[in-house]
């Protein structure tokens, strides 16, 4: 039985009540390791959770448990180590919508829903611009949305819009372009996954973000995603099912399909002479089960010398990005990527590569901050360094 | 607590001291879901400050500040009991041990490695592997028990059967006593080191162990069901008598496989009989003999059933997660017994007699931790949420350790909650030596007060024992189905 099927939930109030307070969590949580307190560790917050909500709210909900709560970055560490399986990633979500349901999320919170309401991306940039960074590429025109393409590349905000992360999209068409893929992308009718919202809990407003993408892809007539967020590729291939049901859609993470290219000769690779360390984004590997691809990729280019950080594949440690955490606590989340900028200064590794946008703009900002020789880079920009 | 001194210690550690009550509400429990209207009645749980000392200079400068207040202090790292070793009960100051934790020192000729306290046994486990070593035993909470901790408490779990207890692999530990001075202590010094084993911190803050390491060796796994208890003993005494000695034995009784077969995670989805588990670890000619031990176990007796070596693997990497029967729950009650493996089988006779009394299931699994002795859980499920209830349940756990003691058992660490029972954990001469000891120590009795030596005042066994005989009485006639 694999690790992922071992994981339950049913309701928070049972699970909050199982949990054992054993601690096995607290060792493994990023949030806890820099913060130090009983009440960051995912004990002490399900402790609470127990007394608010499995013992009928003998307890209140104060700022304090929720500034708590908003303290996490999803990562799913917590859930690994769980001695009686809770689904603990699930279980923050569920307490997250709680509480948004009740009035009492962060005010930050309030400001990524509002963002989003308004301009369905997580900037204020007009939706309508989201191939600007494609100008860059020989024939812009061709990216955009066209029916009946083979595949579909899902941009996701943080590279549609991101002046630094726009080197990966571009690398990411100029691979399938080279590889003579039929694809397309849904230029402006592309909005935001939906992620922020699950994260902040608000997850009836992320329904219309999903029905409103997965409507377009049908529109498109569209049977293959490939998306090159990490989190955009969760919401698609586990939250999406519902607003999906009886549409074939084949959702892959880029790494996936650019694996698949490579083992077909699609794309020849050159020798590159490099020492090359993985960063396991927690929403393509922890809680998607997408180890190998990477990996694949990364060894298949003859020349680099591939080697782990101390923490890797399920054990991996998270840059400190993901679950909204940057947007409550921006101090946390670059304390969590100082730890993994640790590890990969322990490696000796010359690239330290990623396949998530968000955990490739914690990483430069932390390997920058400790001024390690190392170039963070996005799978898609090894493959293409490669591909010469 | 003076507020000047919570102040001036708040003014000098800074963001690792509080005194927020949001903060400090979460030291005044453990792993036991004991409800607070039944603690707060008998103790004074709230700390009135938790300081999280990064280092033993910094644990000592705190010693001596309550030293010189007559402060009580508790300390407390994983928090993995669920005895209240780690929860105050006269308030006063929390030292948290958690960042006083790394690798200080390994040596590889002399097979020890220096470790600080409040590192947990995986974390030493993950570090010595990759040199190629492994501890000789460990906790099977590993993940969140400390090395400091699991010496504080008995020091038995996996990997005993093999290489003894905890206190036979440590040589020299570094502690600070209640006076807030910091010794070096050994076999050879003055306390001996063995005092400190099983104080359960009330003799000083431990900080600093050297403890024995061993060559990672290959394993080898066997799972093997039986038809009842008495044929369990049997297959268990001659894997004990055979030439190689079993790195870990564990096991579950018929209830306890059921209970697991229920929540759809017992070994190959067995739901009958008993089982054990072997672990070897060493040579390939050990691995080699350890098969032929239990093949020619399974050949002389054919009620032995051995388990397909896939599943007696996976039943390995779930070691640590015995807690996982808690999904039956939501919440278990129960009792850990230090037992003579040659009462086992008797002793879960009259657990059963006991659950069919009491109209409940009761399930027993444990370790083989010495050639004689089993550390035993038995455990109910209960409903943390029905307060009364889950009260009067608790009178069942005392119920469960008369079982035990009437087989030469006891409990298995002593904390807050089994103090009451002192008197059948240590025979009296054993008792008055460990009051001088703490005499001798902590003549102030700061040092994590109201711990393993006599109980509250409330909790007098003769309390105790009335208190919780009516309520067993009352579970009885009117607590069918609780």
């Amino acid at each position: 039985m694999s690790k992922e099927s071992d994981k339950l939930y049913s309701t928070l109030e049972n699970e909050a009540l199982i949990c054992g307070r054993c601690g096995y969590c607290r060792s493994a949580c990023p949030v806890y390791r820099v913060v130090g307190w009983e009440s960051a560790a995912p004990r002490g917050k399900i402790s609470m959770a127990r007394d608010i909500f499995s013992k009928k709210q003998t307890s209140p909900i104060t700022d304090d448990f929720v500034k708590r709560l908003s303290q996490c970055t999803l990562c799913g560490a917590c859930a690994n180590e769980c001695s009686t399986s809770i689904d603990t990633r699930k279980l923050w979500l569920d307490l997250r919508r709680r509480i948004a349901s009740l009035g009492k999320e962060p005010k930050a919170y309030d400001a990524i829903r509002d963002n989003l309401l308004a301009n369905k991306n997580i900037t204020t940039f007009n939706n309508d611009d989201r191939l600007e960074w494609a100008q860059d590429l020989d024939d812009p025109e061709a990216l955009e949305p066209r029916a009946g393409a083979e595949v579909c590349y899902f941009v996701g905000c943080v590279s549609a819009f991101f002046p630094q992360a726009a080197q990966i999209p571009l690398a990411v068409a100029e691979i399938l372009t080279e590889a003579e893929v039929d694809f397309t992308t849904m230029g402006g009718e592309e909005w935001c996954c939906g992620f922020p919202l699950i994260g902040s809990g608000f997850v009836d407003d992320s329904e219309q973000f999903i029905k409103h993408n997965v409507e377009k892809i049908k529109e498109l007539g569209i049977h293959t995603l490939i998306a090159s967020c990490a989190s955009c590729y969760h919401v698609w291939k586990h939250d999406s099912e519902q607003a999906l049901a009886g549409y074939e859609l084949e959702v892959l993470h880029t790494t996936e399909y650019l694996a698949r290219l490579i083992k077909e000769g699609k794309i020849e690779l050159n020798e590159l002479d490099e020492v090359v360390t993985y960063h396991d984004p927690c929403d393509l590997g922890r809680n998607s089960g997408i180890y190998d691809a990477p990996r694949e990729i990364i060894t298949s280019i003859p020349g680099i010398q591939f080697v782990e950080m101390q923490h890797h594949h399920e054990s991996s440690l998270c840059c400190g990005g993901g679950g909204n955490l940057q947007s409550v606590d921006a101090d946390v989340a670059a304390k969590i990527a100082r730890l993994r900028a640790e590890e990969i200064k322990a490696t000796g590794a010359t690239i330290i590569v990623s396949a998530c946008q968000q955990c490739e703009q914690m990483l430069t900002t932390a390997v920058r901050e400790g001024k390690l020789p190392v170039k963070v880079m996005d799978l898609s920009q090894l493959i293409l360094e490669a591909m010469g | 607590m003076n507020k000047e001194i919570v102040q001036k210690m708040l003014d000098k550690y800074g963001e690792r001291a509080t005194d927020s009550m949001f903060e400090r509400s979460l030291y005044a429990r453990d792993l036991a879901p004991v409800p607070a209207i039944l603690a707060n009645m008998l103790i004074k749980t709230l700390p009135d400050i938790v300081v999280r000392p990064a280092n033993t200079e910094e644990a000592a400068e705190i010693m001596k500040v309550a030293y010189a207040n007559n402060i009580p202090v508790t300390p407390r790292a994983g928090a993995s009991t669920v005895y209240f070793d780690s929860v105050p009960t006269k308030s006063g100051i929390l030292m948290d041990l958690n960042l006083i934790k790394g690798i200080v020192g390994l040596d590889k000729g002399g097979m020890t490695v220096t470790v600080k306290a409040g590192t947990t046994w995986s974390e030493l486990d993950e570090f010595l592997n990759n040199q190629g070593l492994a501890p000789k035993s460990f906790p099977s909470s590993a993940p969140a028990a400390t090395i400091g901790g699991w010496f504080c408490m008995m020091g038995y779990g996996i990997g005993s059967m093999k290489y003894g207890s905890l206190l036979s692999q440590v040589k020299s530990i570094e502690v600070v006593l209640p006076d807030g001075s910091i010794k070096k202590i050994s076999r050879e010094t003055d306390p001996a080191l063995d005092w400190f084993v099983s104080s359960e911190g009330t003799l000083g803050i431990i900080t600093q162990l050297e403890v024995e390491v061993r060559k990672l060796n290959n394993m080898k796994h066997f799972l093997l069901q039986l038809p009842d208890a008495r044929n369990m003993l049997d297959a268990m005494k001659a894997i004990i008598k055979a030439p190689v000695v079993p790195y870990n034995m564990h096991f579950s009784d018929q209830e306890c496989l059921k209970a697991m077969y229920a929540l759809g995670f017992s070994p190959a989805n067995m739901d009958v009989g008993c089982i054990i588990g072997i672990d070897y670890e060493g040579s390939d000619e050990e691995l080699k003999q350890a098969q032929e031990i239990i093949d020619s176990l399974a050949v002389a007796n054919k009620l032995v059933n051995p388990i397909p070596q896939e599943s007696a693997e996976l039943e390995w990497e779930e070691k640590f997660k015995a807690l996982k029967l808690k999904r039956g729950g939501p919440s278990v009650l129960g009792a850990e017994i230090w037992l003579p493996i040659k009462g086992l089988p008797a002793y879960l006779s009259d657990v059963q007699k006991m659950a069919r009394g009491y109209g409940l299931n009761l399930f027993s699994y444990g370790h083989v931790v010495t050639p004689e002795y089993a550390t035993v859980m038995t455990t109910f499920y209960a409903d943390e949420t029905q307060t009364i209830k889950y009260i009067i349940n608790l009178s069942l756990v005392k119920k469960i350790h008369d079982i035990g003691h009437r087989y030469g058992g006891k409990p298995y660490g002593v904390g807050l909650w089994n103090s009451p029972m002192v008197g059948r954990i240590h025979q009296p001469p054993q008792l008055s030596e460990l009051r001088k000891r703490k005499q001798a120590m902590d003549s102030k009795g700061i040092m994590n007060p109201g711990k393993v030596y006599r109980s509250p005042l409330m909790l007098n066994p003769f309390n105790y024992s009335l208190g919780m005989n009516v309520l067993a009485g009352v579970r009885r006639v009117f607590g069918k189905g609780w």
